[in-house]
Order: C-alpha cells, then structure tokens, then sequence
C-alpha cells in the first residue's frame, strides 16, 4: 500500500461510515450497531493514519511531504481548484491524535449515548465530523482547507443543536455557524489577497513562492495573514470570536469532548503551524496571534475562577489552553505548541468525558453549586477527574507538565518583547491551577449532596421530570431532547475503557519530548516540516531550568491554594467575592462579550431588517416605484377609455366631422 | 343637362341625411337617413355613369342598393330586438354593450 | 443547419397541445414531453464538442425585409443553462403529475407550462436579437394565465402588477433592441440585420451604447428582479401555485443574467464599460436589501424570495466584475441557485403541508421529530443555500468575489457581509421550522414515496455538482473570454492573460525555490 492510498483511506474511513449509518439507520442498523460501526469506522481510520505515518518515515527527511490529487473541482480563468492532499509530518501527527482521540470517543459515546432516541444520527453526524476534521488536516490546497474547515463548522452545528427540541441549544447552534461563517469569510478574503498576487493555491506553490512574491512585511501580505487569523480565531474560540464556545455546551458531553476540546478548536492552531511560511514572512501578523493568544489566556482563565456551570469552567480552560497553543505556533514555537495540542487533546478529553459521567450522575444538572461529595460514590470518575487535573495544572511527570513547559521555553527562548508573553504564560498557568482544582474540589469533597448519597447506595439518580438543566423548561423523552436515561461511567465498560486510556495517555504521554534533550523525538519527527522555518531557537539551559522550576512550585502551591480555599476554609471564596465584587462581577459576566456584540452587531443587523421591512418595503420601493411605474401606466389607460362614451351620435359626429376636414384639406390643396 | 344639377340635389339630400343622423335619437330615423345618405350617393353614382357614357356607375349603385338593404335588415331586427327587451328605443341611452 | 434544436425548442408546446387534447391523461403526456427534452439535453451535453464555439446552428430567414432569422445555437454560454431549464421544467412536471392530481384544467394548465418551456428554452437558444426579445417577452404570458387560474387568493392585482411593471421593461427593451438593428445596419449591403453574429461585427456610436446599454439593463433587472426594482416579487410569489414559483424564481432570473453576457456586454461594450460601477453598485444594494429583508421576514417564500434577490445580486456583482473570473462563477452560480431553489420550494409546500396549511415560519416548529429524512434533505439544501464551503454555490461564489476583488476591491468586501446574512437567513428558515418545540398545529410527518422520487434526485444532481463543478464551468470558458473579448479590449490587457502570468511565474519560482525535490512525491493530478 502506497503513502498516497492510506493517506486517502484516511479520509475514506469516517465518510464511509457516516453514509453507511446513514442508509442503515432506517431498520438494517438496530441497537448499538450504528454506534459499533462508526467507531470502527475511525479505529480503521486510526489504523491507517499508523501506516501512513511508517510510510512517511520511509522516505528520507527532505522528501516527508507528499502531495496527492483525485481531479479537478474546477480549473477556469486561470484558477485551478483540486481535490488533493499534503502528507507531511505535521498532518501525518494531526490525523493521528485526530483519529486516535475520536475513536476513543467514539468508545465512549457508544456507552453514554445508549438510550438516546437519535443513536444512529449522532454517531452519522460524529463520523461526518471526523472526516471534515481529517479533510481539513490533510487538505493540500487552500480552497480544500476552507471546505474542510466549513465542514467541521458545519458538523459542530449539527452537533451543537443534536437535541433539537431545546430552544437553547438551536440557538447555541446558530450562534457558532454564523461566529465560524464570519471566520470563513475571513479565511477567503485572506486567500483573495493572497491569491492576487501568487495565483496558486497549493501549499508547495505557496509556500516557496510567497518570498518572491512580497515583500517582508508587506501591507498586503500582513492584511492577508489578519484576515486568516480572523478565521483561525473564530474557530480555535480567541477572543473576541469566542462567545460561541461556552455555548456549545449545549451539545451531549461526547460533542464537547471530541470537537469543543480535543480537534475543532485546535484547527485554528494548525492553520498558522501549517501556513507557518506565510506568517514568518509577515511578522506583524503573527505578532497579533501571539497577543490575541496571550489574552485570550488570561481572560479566559479569570472567567473559569467564577463560572459555576461544570462543562463552561472545562469550555474556558480549553479556550485558555488553546490561548496557549496560538501563542505558541505564532511565535514559532511549533513543536511545543503541537506537543501541548496532544497532551491537551489527551487530558481535556479524559475531563470532559469525566464532567459527563458526573453530570450523568446529577441526572442531567450541570451546575457546581448543586454537586459535592461524589469521591466515595463514584471512584473511577474522580480518579480520572484527578489524573486530567494534575495533566491540566502542568503537575510535575504528568504529559502536561512537559507540553506547557515545552511551549513557555521556546517562547522564551525568542527573547525581547517575549519576556512579557512569558510572564503571562506563568500568570495563566496559576490562574489554571486554580481553576481546575476549584471545580474538582466543590465537586467531589464536602458532604455528599442528594444525587451522590443515593449513588453510594448503588442507586443512579433520576429526576422525577427531565427538564432543560438552564432554563428548568419541561421536556419528554421523545427524539429531540436527551430523554430521563443517564450512563455513568462505573456502570459502563465502554465509558470506562475509553477514560482509562486517555488517563494513561494523559500520564505517559509527554514521555516524546523531554526538557534538556534527553528525549526529543517529537522535535525530530516535526523537524522536516518545519524545516524552512526563518525562526532562530538558541538553546538556554538556565532558562529550561528556570521554567520546569516554576511550573512545578506553581503547580503545588495552586492545588495547596485551592485546597485552602475550597477544603479546608469553606467560607473564603465568599470572603474573596465580597472583597473584590466589582471584578467578580466582571468575570462572572464573562466580561460583557455577549453584551458588547450584541449591541455593536446584532441589533444594528436587526435593526436594519426591521427598518427594510418596514419603511423602505412599503414606501420607497412599493410607493414609489412599482406604484410610480403601474400608476403612470393605469392612469394613461384611464385617459384613454375616457373615450370610449358608447354614445352614437358622438362617433357619428367624429366620422362625418373628420370625413368633411379631410375633403376640405384636399380641396383647399388642389385649389 | 350638365350633371352639376344633379349633384348639387345629391350634395342637399345627402347633407340632410348627415344632419339627421346627427340630430335624431330614433333609432328608426336614424336608418332612415342613413337610407338618405346612401341614395344620394346613388344618385352621384348615376348621373357620373351618363357623363361617361358607360354601366360602372350604375352597377355600382346597384351593389350600393344591395349593402343598403342587408344593413337596414339588420338594423330593424336590432331595433325590434330592443324593443321586445323593453329597453329605451333612444340612441343616446343605449351607450353600454352589454344585455 | 441541424433540426436537433427546433426539436428541443417546440417539443414541450407540442405536448401542451397534446395534452389540452386529452385533459385526463395531461399530467403524464406532459411529465413524457419533459422527460424527452431532459434526455435531448443531456445528450447535447454530452455531444456538444469542448473545442468550442456555436453549434448545432439553425438559421431561417423568418422576415427578410426587416432582417429577422430564426437562428438558433448552442454555445459554452447557453449549454448548462439549456440542460438546466429542462431539470427544472421536468422536476415540476413530476411534481405536478405525483402530487396534485385533483388539478383543475389538467390540459390547459399543461399547455401553458408547455409554452413557458419553450419560451424560455428559445430565449437561451435564440442567436437573432428580435428573436431574443420575442421570446423574453413570450416567457411572462403563460405565468400571467398560470398565477390568474390556480393561484392564491390575492391573485388578481399582484399578477396584473408584475404583469405590467416586466412589460415596462420589456417595452424599453424593445425600443433598444430596435434601435440596434437599425443604427448597426449590420446586414448585407448595410441592410438592417438582427442576426447576433452580424451584430456584433460593427460598433455602435458610444453614445448609442450608452442608452441602449441602460434600457437593456433596465429590462434584465426588472426581470431578475434587482434592488430597487423588485416591489413585483413579494406579492407575485405569495399568489403563485408551488410548482409555477419553482420554474419562475429558478429560472426567469437566469435568462435575465444570460441576457446581459450573450446581448449587452458583447454588443456594447462601452456602456458596459461606463455604467460598470453602478451595476456593480445595485448589485451590492441587492445583496445587502435581500439578506436583511429575508432574515426578517416570516413568511416562507417570502425568505426564499429575497433570498433570491441576495443571490441574484450575487450574480449580477460577478457579470459586472467584467473579468473571466466573476463571470465564470456567475455562470455557474445560476446554475447553481436554480437547481437549490427548486426543491426548497417544494419542500416549503411539504412544511405548509405538515403545519395545517400555513407557510408562516412561526406557525411551524418541530418538524424534524417524525421526519428525518425531510430534515435531513432540507439541512442539504439549507447548506446549499448559504453556499457553504464544500457546494457548488461556494465555488461560483469564490470565483465571483474573486472577479469582484480583482476589479473592485472595496465592493467585493462589503459583499461579504452578505455571505454571513446569508448563512444567518437560511439557518432561521430551517430551524424555526424543523427544530425547537413543535409548533401547536403541526403534524409532523415524514416525506411520502411521491415527494422522495421528486425530491431526492435533484439533492443527488446538487451533491453530483458539488464534486465535480468543473462539470459546469469548463465548457463555459471560452465562450466567456469571447463575450467579455470587446469590454476588456477597452479595459487594456485582459485578465485572463495576467493571470496565467502569475500563476507561471509564481509555480515556476516555487519550484526553485523550494529546494526540496518536489517532483519526486507528487502524483500529477
């Protein structure tokens, strides 16, 4: 089997998957057959992204990038359009977390959403997502990837509104479709500007033609490359394209897993690593991504110190984390960056899957005020809860502890203006500790609440109605809605195996890449695709040093912080909230986003409809010009059936007075 | 006898019939003149035919007498029709195409 | 000199009149005269010879003295735009003949359908001026009987409105299409000729372009419809019967924006050239003017009705970038909205159907719970609509902005705001339909077997188009250089030309300059 044929199997998998359940659902696919089915779909998908990766280090290190072409989707005026692929260690590492990841959760879905009305749709739409995420990843031209990246939007939105009965989650639906549409329309902009002066669209062409074709630092180009970001923002949830993320929690927990934490928003991330030649050539715009990353992190963070939904404080860790990663890859930290994208895909995954056997548990509650004292009612899911935390708070040996110090080392390493990005990086990180240990501690110490204590007695929790978990409204089980069935983890294998990998993962998996050397192999691996990187990265020992210090005493003096706060001091967070109200009141309104674009955007759009609708509808166009133009007409054939009196003798008259003016013209003229 | 005579009498009656058509609101004496009208044509048509010397007037007025019959059928029928429909036997009133 | 298309052109008026013959047997004599003429036109599709230019030509000399000829051609222009008229004419007859057999005037209603497919057909195959514009004009008669018979209950005043304000612009089309003819005196020994070819061998007095350019554009615009031209289209699209609003709003528009590449541009160039601006200008005004109305409004056709005002105008920004790129993706992208609209609109017919009759978004609500398959074709279609990445509605878009950035970048850009309207408008219509609590009056139910044979393959020719758009455009390319030929000779250098330069120059140093062995890994495409 050739690179080019697994890598295309790659694609093939999910999107044969996603048809089969599609045609099957109707009566051949009974029970959990769908569910099987779509992951094996991607467990193959997986398998294959394995043989292509062995394929790909078969070939020496400057020919690790393979393009591949099916045909032409069009190709006129002198625009060439194809339907192809780039293989290179970059797409090559994204497919494998990718597929890996998804088939886990695909695992896990097979479980959690057992008593679903809608089975076979969810895992139709989850397969369709796979492969818009694996086509956005291996895309090897710019068109493609804007196909791929309006896919996943696409899929997020029919993911999203997957319970479709709930006004709240059609709306949270919409609100991330058009949020990524106005992305889109910034991806293709950016590629216009790009396109009128280079006219290619593959990524080779591109790339090795973008220092001929501009200037360093061109106006056009840096306009180009803002414009991209525009769409990288909007998707990988940066302020201030984010407000659609906590959102999208909407979806069943599975959703938030796998495309609100471990591949959607990471697409962002991989775009600027992938077209990372284009935004090395215009430093102005990559020094935008870093700021936008970097405050996006702290905003990010201060939100999760107060939010009380558990699935939003896990939504704005993971856009905070991402905060990072942008950060990362725009100031050319790419292999910490894409490590971090790993690791996080790990252990973020691994806690939403946790927050889902917990909300489970809570019968479909999701708010932290109402959950505590969980740790002897349900073991494993602390367990995992403990494990994604420790990976999360960057706690010394656990796979996050390395990618986050991979990333601030090489931030690091650039000097300068940087400095000031680093120090942000280590604020962000205590602001992280604090967060994720906050919520594991309200959640699972203290006294057990109603739910926990009948779990301890082996008896799940059911609400005597379900009812929607923001709004109290009534619901039914019908398709639609979730329906009053929960599955916990402890009580289903296929949670439960699914989790126990990814906590693995999450422990053992920054063993690729360790500080000082000692193990660099993810550094190697990406080494060919960022071999034309114009970035330097002097190596600084004390630096390395310096940072594995401080993330670990950070890491230990947060969860003591937290512990106090939230352990062994019950009234603080209270003491804390009075003392600083102004500014909690800004972090608990997620200060004022929603607001600000409502006000700057929605209703002027709105008004302007309304304004359409009413005033210039009905007066200008149906007054004026269409009753200007049909009146005129009417009144025209008014004037002329004014003649027609029906009166006899008038005719008469007419006849024989016209008849004697013609007979005396003639005599007169012949006289 | 130049034929001037005989168009002026031709000229008069016709003119008479034009003024009549004009005036009256009976239908009845609406066709009469109109029968006034086209006799007078006639008789220009035959005293032009003796000026010549030759029949085309004359076969002329004789297809003049033809038309003038069948129009004059058509209209009495017309106007017995308004009557057994005890419409207005008045020109000006029937103005409206349609019963 | 071929009958091929005099065939393809009388055939549906032929089985009209079979069929005002035989009222009980119309719908499927007409559904067989729709049929025939699809199959003709695939197969000229796939007979017609890429290499170009007018073929299957049928030239009649029909009024010699005024120098009229019965010509008809088939060019990379007209093509798709002629297979797509017969999709769309045999994808209503279907619809007629499984879903309404309780219709009044079976025959009467087949032969106006009839007579509306050929006047459309001829006005895309008429290659002779006076023959276009007898056509255009014909194409209104048989939706005026059409609406006035079997239409809602306003009926009466809306047509006679729409009626009368087309017939405007059709009147000022015809005052402009005779004074080409006689000031060109294209014919043999300067006689007057309307035969297009002939046309476009002289060139008209600037001033002359000018208004004739104008009343000709005055006329597409009103047809399309375009802002602020379109106060017809609210109360026409309310009164007309299901599937006469699938063949208007699909394809009249179309012979409109046809009409401006096949007559205005190559025939005068100069106006083109000079009132490009303000084109390009109205057409953002529609673009803009449509979204906001269709997200504001809840009644169902009247969301699709400007949301085809937004698309048209879409179409007309593309025309009017005046370059090969733009028009390239307006072709395609008329093709495109015809083959969407048509069956949105028969599944707004299934949504009223399902929610006691009512076409009022807000009385609807819920319907995907026992209709999947419904939900999952209009999801289709939705996407399809808002030209998401990935249909073919986004390539025609991404070449029509394109053409629009290249020529008038800050028009291009604002006019992207309506791609984001767009998505907003048509995400609405689906999911105030079928999504959220079911609605008080609904019936939710799925799709019958008749509505799925009508429905589904158009959505499997829209996923066919979306794979392979190259289909639509590449025998369009050269007919599209030689329409825009004398508009950008007046520009300077064309387009097309400094394109290819680029695209060399930029492949060629890329291969240099990339250092790797390149050559090696790819496979060529």
């Amino acid at each position: 089997m050739s690179l080019q044929t697994a890598a295309w199997l790659v694609l093939a998998m999910p999107l044969a998957g996603t048809i089969l359940i599609a045609l099957g659902s109707r009566g051949l696919l009974t029970g959990k057959a769908s569910g099987w089915l779509g992951t094996v779909a991607i467990g193959a998908a997986f398998v294959f992204s394995l043989i292509t990766l062995v394929k790909l280090q078969d070939l020496p290190s400057e020919e690790r990038h393979v393009a591949s072409s099916l045909w032409d989707l069009a190709n006129v005026a002198g625009v060439q359009i194809k339907l192809g692929i780039y293989v290179d260690p970059l797409s090559t590492l994204m497919i494998l977390i990718v597929s890996g990841v998804s088939s886990l959760i695909h695992l896990y879905s097979v479980g959690y959403m057992a008593s679903d009305r809608g089975y076979a749709r969810f895992f139709a739409y989850l397969n369709f997502f796979v492969f818009s995420m694996l086509l956005l990843v291996l895309a090897g031209n710019l068109a493609l990837l804007i196909v791929g990246w309006a896919f996943v939007g696409a899929a997020s939105y029919m993911l999203i509104s997957y319970w479709y009965r709930r006004t709240t989650a059609t709306t949270a639906g919409i609100k991330a479709f058009v949020i990524n549409a106005v992305g889109d329309i910034g991806l293709v902009l950016g590629t216009f500007f790009i396109f009128r002066e280079m006219g290619v669209l593959d990524y080779g062409e591109l790339f090795g033609g973008v220092q001929e074709a501009f200037p360093k630092n061109d106006a056009s180009l840096v306009a180009a490359m803002i414009l991209i970001l525009v769409g990288a923002f909007a998707k990988s949830a940066q302020v201030p394209f984010h407000t659609w993320l906590p959102d999208a929690m909407e979806g069943p927990t599975p959703v938030s897993a796998l495309i609100h934490a471990a591949t959607m928003v990471t697409a962002g991330v991989y775009l600027i690593g992938r077209l990372h030649p284009l935004f090395e050539w215009a430093p102005t715009a990559a020094d935008v991504g870093v700021i936008t990353g970097a405050m996006t992190l702290l905003i990010a963070g201060t939100i999760g110190l107060t939010a009380t939904d558990l699935k939003r404080v896990i939504a704005y860790s993971t856009m905070s984390q991402i905060g990072y990663m942008i950060m990362a890859v725009s100031a050319a930290a790419y292999v910490g960056g894409f490590f971090h994208l790993m690791t996080h895909a790990f252990f973020k995954a691994l806690l939403f899957m946790a927050a889902g056997s917990l909300i489970a548990a809570m019968a479909g509650e999701q708010s932290l005020d109402k959950m505590s004292g969980f740790r002897k009612a349900m073991p494993f899911t602390f367990g995992c809860f403990v494990v994604g935390g420790l990976a999360l708070s960057a706690f010394p040996l656990f796979s996050g502890f390395f990618s986050k110090d991979a990333v601030l080392y090489e931030i690091g390493q650039r000097g300068g203006w940087y400095v000031v990005v680093y120090v942000i990086g280590y604020l962000g990180s205590v602001l992280t500790v604090i967060y994720t240990w906050r919520m594991i501690f309200r959640a699972f110490w203290g006294e057990p609440c109603e739910q926990a204590r009948q779990l301890e007695h082996g008896h799940l929790y059911h609400a005597p109605h379900p009812v929607n978990p923001m709004t109290g409204e009534l619901e039914d089980s019908g398709v639609g809605f979730p329906g009053e069935e929960h599955h916990i983890a402890e009580q289903t294998w296929q949670m439960k195996w699914a989790m126990s990998v990814l906590a693995g993962l999450a422990v053992i998996g920054g063993v690729i890449f360790l500080p000082f050397g000692i193990m660099d192999s993810l550094e190697t691996f990406l080494e060919p695709a960022f071999a034309d990187s114009i970035i330097e990265h002097p190596e600084n020992k004390g630096l390395e040093g310096l940072g594995i210090g401080l993330t670990s005493v950070l890491a230990i003096a947060g969860i003591a912080a937290a512990y106090r706060i939230w352990v062994q001091r019950p009234g603080t967070s209270a003491q804390l909230q009075g003392r600083f109200a102004a500014v909690h009141r800004l972090f608990v309104n997620k200060w004022y986003f929603d607001e600000l674009i409502d006000l700057l955007i929605v209703r002027p759009f709105a008004w302007a409809g309304r304004w359409s609708r009413d005033s210039f509808e009905r007066i200008v166009v149906n007054g004026l010009v269409v009753g200007g133009s049909t009146g005129v007409v009417k009144a025209g054939s008014a004037a002329v059936r004014a003649m027609q009196t029906g009166l006899l003798r008038g005719y008469a008259a007419l006849v024989i007075g016209g008849l004697a003016a013609v007979l005396l013209y003639f005599l007169i003229r012949s006289a | 006898m130049s034929v001037n005579w005989y168009l002026v009498v031709s000229a008069l009656i016709f003119s008479i019939g034009a003024v009549g058509v004009l005036i009256r609101r009976n239908p009845l004496v609406v066709l009469l003149c109109l029968e006034l009208m086209l006799n007078a044509g006639n008789l220009a048509l035959l005293g032009f035919s003796r000026t010549w010397g030759d029949g085309d007037g004359q076969i002329f007025a004789l297809i003049v007498l033809v038309v003038a019959a069948c129009e004059v059928a058509i209209g009495l029928g017309i106007v017995v029709a308004l009557y057994r429909k005890r419409l207005p036997i008045d020109v000006d009133e029937l103005r409206e195409l349609h019963g | 000199m071929t009958i091929h298309l005099s065939i393809v052109l009388w055939l549906p008026v032929a089985a009209g009149l079979l069929s005002l013959l035989a009222p009980g047997a119309a719908r499927w004599i007409s559904l067989l005269g729709a049929s025939a003429v699809l199959a003709y036109g695939v197969a000229l599709l796939a007979d017609w010879d890429k290499a170009g230019g007018l073929q299957y030509v049928t030239d009649e000399t029909w009024i010699s003295a005024l120098g009229v000829h019965y010509k008809l051609g088939i060019d990379g222009l007209n093509l798709v735009l002629i297979l797509t008229t017969a999709v769309i004419f045999f994808a209503a007859a279907l619809w007629t003949a499984l879903r309404e057999p309780q219709m009044p005037k079976p025959g009467l209603y087949a032969l106006l359908m009839g007579l509306a497919q050929t006047a459309v057909t001829g006005a895309f195959m008429a290659q002779d001026l006076a023959l276009f514009v007898v056509f255009f004009d014909l194409m209104l008669v048989p939706f005026y009987f059409l609406t006035l018979v079997w239409g809602g209950p306003q009926r009466a005043p809306a047509v006679l409105k729409l009626f009368i304000y087309t017939l405007v612009g059709s009147l000022l089309m015809l005052v402009g299409a005779i004074a080409t003819g006689v000031l060109a005196q294209a014919g043999p020994g300067g006689s007057v000729s309307f035969v297009l070819s002939d046309l476009e061998q002289v060139t008209l007095a600037t001033g002359s372009q000018h208004w004739i350019f104008l009343v000709f554009a005055a006329a597409f615009l009103i047809k399309m419809p375009s802002f602020p031209f379109h106060g017809w289209m609210p109360d026409g699209y309310m009164q007309m019967p299901i599937p006469v609003l699938a063949v208007f709003a699909s394809i009249l528009s179309k012979v409109a924006a046809y009409g401006f590449l096949r007559i205005a541009l190559p025939l005068f160039p100069e106006g083109a050239q000079e009132f490009q601006e303000l084109l390009m200008l109205v057409a953002l005004a529609s673009i803009l003017y449509g979204s906001a109305m269709a997200f504001t409004s809840s009644q169902a056709r009247l969301i699709l009705g400007y949301s085809s005002l937004a698309q048209l105008g879409f179409i007309t920004l593309g025309i009017f970038a005046l370059n090969d790129r733009g028009v390239d993706g307006a072709l395609l992208q008329a093709v495109n909205h015809a083959l969407v609209t048509v069956p949105i609109i028969f599944v707004v017919a299934l949504l009223a159907a399902r929610s006691a009759g009512s076409e009022d978004i807000r009385d609807m609500g819920g319907i995907a719970t026992r209709a999947p398959l419904l939900a999952a074709l209009f999801l289709i279609l939705t996407f399809a609509l808002l030209a998401m990445p990935g249909s073919a509605n986004f390539i025609g878009e991404f070449f029509i902005l394109l053409g629009a950035f290249e020529s008038k970048t800050a028009i291009a850009i604002v006019a992207f705001v309506g791609v984001a309207m767009a998505a907003v408008y048509a995400l609405r219509l689906f999911i105030t339909s079928m999504h959220n609590r079911v609605g008080p009056a609904v019936d939710p139910r799925d799709m019958s077997v008749a509505e799925g044979v009508v429905l589904w393959p158009l959505v499997l020719v829209i996923l066919a188009l979306a794979l392979y758009p190259q289909l639509a455009m590449e025998r369009g390319e050269r007919a599209v250089e030689e329409s825009l030929a004398k508009v950008q000779a007046l520009h300077g250098s064309g387009v097309a030309a400094s394109a290819e330069a680029t695209a060399a120059s930029g492949a060629a140093d890329a291969g240099e300059a990339f250092g790797h062995a390149q050559a090696d890994g790819e496979k060529a495409p």
